[in-house]
């Protein structure tokens, strides 16, 4: 591959340091060297006047897997009125909130992201995650399994097995689904939902199993940290969605007693129930707690007015939301003593009380948590919104006037519960440059990403530097693939493929045994079946195992 | 050549996803020892006989001339139906790549019975389940219709064995408007195994009843085994309602909507699910696979780069119709394509015997068998590696395809 230089561009690179400096940066054979000791560059790319930046990267977006697919399914109005159109790059597929995998692709490389990573893929339904994110180009791709309702796990701490064997265990998990991290989505709470319990607090046992969400939340925080995983616990906590909630979110981040956790979509867990509907934001208290426990990183999952689709593993939460399916149709699914899924249409509205609230607690989270390398943008893809509207909410954060215009449209009874007209915070370029890259390469532990030091890999963006924040981040100016072109003035010009990422602690053989038992009288199929081996992933590329402190 | 015994292989037909056949291969030659279903047997043994040659019209030629000729058809044709679609995801990848780029309709040949299924869960939506929720959990599984065994050969033994893990006292199992085949009375032995039979046509009207019951509304007409089912679904922790909606007859889709909506009632208070079975060659996958790529499940079409989707008229049985040109691919079974008037490109099974011979036939390998691949399960969750155990001289459909896509001029 020919070796890139780009010129005259501000290069924003917080990682090291490096805010708004005009240096050069050169990738040769796909990876970031010193642009100072090289010389022999084929292409120069002028980049007089724009940013220059990492790709981005997304740690938290529904893209692929089993729940995807029902999206697209529920969706087929969204998917006909969007169809991606005749071109030399085009997938023929198309959606918004229920993008097709070749579609997603495409509208994250031209915004400048070059990773993204799926946070909830049901063990179960791992294969399938796979081998579409197989189709996905442009994106380095990874998935985080669902642990923390599933049988053989609740099994294992409620007999007593002790933390080593859950250790095991989990280490097993992440090695047969090529994960990259774990994922906790309502722990225990979908599992007790098929014993019919309807809620499940933080310190209400599971029916069955007789353990607490704070049990199993703590066993899990405690094995990843142990296993050396670099990306902690991502915790979609009890309760979403319910008013009062707020007091489980700081209960949660109490529980963690200084453990790291990444707890997410909070916009969704920061409920309270003040004033005359009983429905209030909890932004303020959260974010002061977050602020106080540096143990604890958020991504938001912001809402923005329009129709979408929910889409969660939490069938508990699912179930109770369906009534208010728009349209009006949903999908539940119990999930192979795993977990669930749970697909619910949604259309959120300005002009509803609660929905234009949960605009405003989400950007007053943004506002009010001061450390931007624990704080994440995402719409929780697509249950907040599609991904195609971060630059609108770039514009948001970044612009006190435009924030306000769209503050000033909301009832009035929102205003009057919202402090987001107070807030006068604007993020700085560098601070998204933060909160899109180098701080998401940090929290999965990934060296070679997120910043433009030697030795990154070549994914690099130059976006025109447009005082219309939106219009500068919709559409880049060039995007760099491992050092190949794949996007010009905002067009895609060519395809690439990326990688999928994985880790894979060692454990003690010894729970093989016991999980050969567990698959031939539970789950009725072989344990070796369901392992997924190398030459699955990518045609046979295999994924990139990263390091842990505990690796084979 | 030696002959190499292979155990715990994945069996990909009928989409139960077994996973404890054994396969003896000696050269081309293939057994499945007992214990295997007797379909999977039948269609994993092999005589040892050499693959046949591609033919054109009739006539023995290279495969390289074969894949020209294919080409060369796609180039000239004006409307093109991919049908069959028997073959493991990548080749379903290739076949909807190259439709994107010729135009065409691309249906599953055995898709009949999920768009039945789907009548019902795209437009209102269902909760489902898979196999090993069924197996640990449910107390009472009510079989809606035909009994699902004649197609899916082990599935009670797969997911109603004599015990449940969360499953207190003996399951019942109850067929609705249906009867349990002998062997499937084998497969049920110590269970409580109930018929409740319904009147010719009778089963949309019992399954009304039924879901007015479990909802708690005024009582219609029902008769005291539907009032009794009723009253043990409210009771029961787990109950699940499976069907095979290929096997329903032509009120399949208003059987599916009632079941649906019985689970939906019983959901308010109890747990229940419905197991919606559908997925024989892989239906599953191609539809997984469909969905993801194009944003459709199946039936999907494409013109001038942009695609859509019609279940009416990108139906096989409808496309073929105005087809001249029909690309059929079935690497599982020996499937013969539909009769049309369109020419024929068969990417088949070797041993297929053609009533009409095609215009083009090249013999392909058989996933699971002759290559590597992924199939879904029919419960749709969960996917089946799919592994290779001998060298027959076959490609993959997705080689092929590719291969195809890559000669057009």
């Amino acid at each position: 591959m020919s070796a890139v230089r780009i010129i005259n561009g501000r290069v924003l690179d917080p990682a090291n340091g490096e805010s708004s400096v005009v240096r050069d940066v050169v990738i040769d054979g796909g990876r970031i060297v010193d642009a100072k000791g090289f010389s022999g560059a084929t292409e120069t790319i002028d980049a007089r006047g724009g940013v220059v930046m990492a790709g981005a990267i997304d740690i938290h977006s529904h893209i692929a897997g089993g729940k995807s697919n029902i999206t697209r399914l529920l969706m087929v109005e969204e998917q006909r009125a969007n169809r991606e159109p005749k071109g030399d790059f085009c997938g023929c597929g198309g959606g918004l909130s229920t993008m097709t995998a070749h579609a997603t692709g495409c509208r994250y490389a031209e915004m400048g992201y070059t990773a993204v990573f799926e946070p909830a893929m049901v063990a179960a339904n791992a294969r399938h995650m796979h081998a579409e994110m197989k189709d996905i180009p442009f994106l380095d791709t990874g998935g985080y399994v669902v642990l923390g309702n599933d049988d053989f796990l609740l099994d294992l701490i409620s007999s007593g097995a002790g933390q080593q064997a859950v250790n095991d265990y989990v280490a097993w998990q992440l090695a047969a689904t090529k994960a990259m991290a774990v994922k906790i989505v309502n722990p225990g709470g979908i599992n007790a939902f098929k014993f019919n319990q309807r809620k499940l607090d933080l310190d209400e046992a599971n029916p069955h199993y007789e353990i607490t969400p704070r049990t199993i939340l703590t066993t899990l925080i405690k094995a990843v940290t142990e296993l050396g995983l670099a990306h902690p616990i991502h915790l979609h906590g009890c309760n979403l969605g319910v008013p009062g909630n707020e007091d489980t979110t700081l209960a949660t981040i109490a529980a963690t007693e200084g453990l790291p956790l990444h707890m997410t979509h909070v916009q969704f867990h920061s409920y309270g129930t003040e004033g005359d509907k009983k429905f209030s934001s909890g932004a303020a208290k959260i974010a002061e707690a977050v602020n106080a426990n540096p143990n604890i990183s958020i991504d938001v999952g912001q809402v923005m007015f329009g129709q979408t689709v929910t889409a969660s593993a939490d069938l508990m939460s699912q179930h109770r939301n369906r009534g208010i399916a728009s349209p009006k149709r949903w999908i539940g699914m119990d999930m192979e003593m795993d977990a669930a899924c749970g697909i619910v249409p949604f259309v959120y509205k300005e002009k509803s009380f609660v929905n234009a609230l949960q605009w405003a607690i989400g950007l007053e989270l943004f506002l009010l948590v001061e450390d931007p390398w624990r704080i994440f943008l995402t719409t929780d893809h697509p249950n907040g919104a599609p991904f195609t509207t971060y630059p609108h909410l770039i514009r948001l954060l970044m612009d006190k006037d435009f924030r306000d215009e769209h503050f000033a449209r909301l009832p009035k009874a929102v205003r009057k519960h919202s402090i987001v007209g107070e807030l006068k915070r604007e993020y700085t370029l560098e601070e998204i440059a933060i909160v899109t890259r180098a701080a998401p390469a940090k929290i999965l532990g990934f060296k070679d990403r997120g910043h433009l030091g030697a030795g990154a890999v070549g994914d690099v963006v130059i976006y025109r530097d447009d005082p219309d924040r939106e219009a500068m981040f919709t559409k880049a100016d060039y995007v760099l693939k491992n050092g190949q072109v794949i996007v010009k003035d905002g067009e895609i010009v060519s395809i690439a493929y990326g990688q999928t990422h994985q880790v894979a602690p060692d454990y003690d053989t010894g729970i093989e045994t016991k999980l050969d038992r567990w698959f031939d009288e539970a789950m009725g199929f072989k344990a070796k079946t369901f392992k997924i081996a190398d030459d699955e992933i990518r045609d046979g590329q295999g994924a990139v195992t990263h390091a842990t402190t505990r690796s084979a | 050549m030696a002959e190499t015994t292979s155990h715990d292989v994945v069996c990909p037909f009928c989409g139960i996803g077994c996973d404890d056949v054994t396969l003896t291969v000696d050269g081309a030659a293939v057994t499945a020892a007992e214990g295997t279903c007797g379909r999977a047997a039948q269609l994993f043994a092999r005589s040892g006989a050499p693959a046949p040659s591609a033919r054109i019209a009739g006539r023995d030629v290279s495969f390289e001339e074969a894949v020209a000729e294919a080409a060369k058809r796609l180039g000239a044709s004006k409307t093109i139906a991919y049908a069959g679609l028997g073959t493991d995801v990548d080749g379903v990848r290739a076949v909807l790549k190259l439709a994107a780029k010729t135009g065409g309709s691309v249906d599953h040949y055995a898709s009949e019975g999920m768009f039945r299924n789907l009548a019902s869960s795209q437009r209102k939506g269902w909760v489902a389940t898979t196999f090993a929720e069924v197996r640990n959990r449910c107390d009472l599984f009510v079989v809606v219709g035909p009994d699902p065994s004649k197609a899916y050969h082990r599935v009670y033994e797969r997911v109603l064995p004599a015990t449940g893990r969360f499953v207190e006292g003996p399951r019942r199992v109850v067929f609705l408007g249906g009867a349990p085949t002998e062997d499937a009375k084998s497969q049920l032995e110590g269970l409580s195994v109930e018929i409740i039979a319904t009147p010719e046509g009778g089963l949309v009207d019992a399954l009304s009843q039924l879901s007015a019951l479990v909802a708690g509304s005024v009582p219609p007409a029902a008769g005291p085994e539907i009032k009794a089912l009723a009253e043990a679904l409210k009771a029961a922790r787990y109950g699940v309602l499976a069907w095979s909606a290929a096997s329903l007859d032509d009120d399949g889709d208003l059987v599916i909507e009632r079941a649906v909506s019985v689970v939906d009632a019983l959901n308010v208070t109890t747990r229940a699910a419905c197991l919606p079975l559908s997925g024989k060659d892989n239906l599953t996958g191609a539809y997984h696979a469909t969905l993801w790529n194009v944003g459709f499940p199946l039936r999907v079409g494409f013109r001038d780069g942009v695609s859509d989707h019609d279940q009416t008229a990108y139906a096989t049985a409808n496309a073929v119709k105005e087809a001249d040109l029909v690309v059929w691919t079935s690497a599982f079974r020996p499937e013969l394509p539909p009769a049309s008037a369109a020419a024929v490109i068969a990417l088949s099974h070797p041993d297929t015997v053609f009533d009409t011979e095609p215009a083009v036939f090249i013999p392909v390998g058989q996933p699971g068998l002759d290559h590597q691949g992924l199939a879904f399960r029919a419960d749709s969750v969960v996917g089946l590696p799919l592994r290779r155990y001998r060298d027959a001289g076959l490609k993959s459909v997705a080689d092929v395809v590719t291969l195809i896509s890559e000669a057009r001029a």
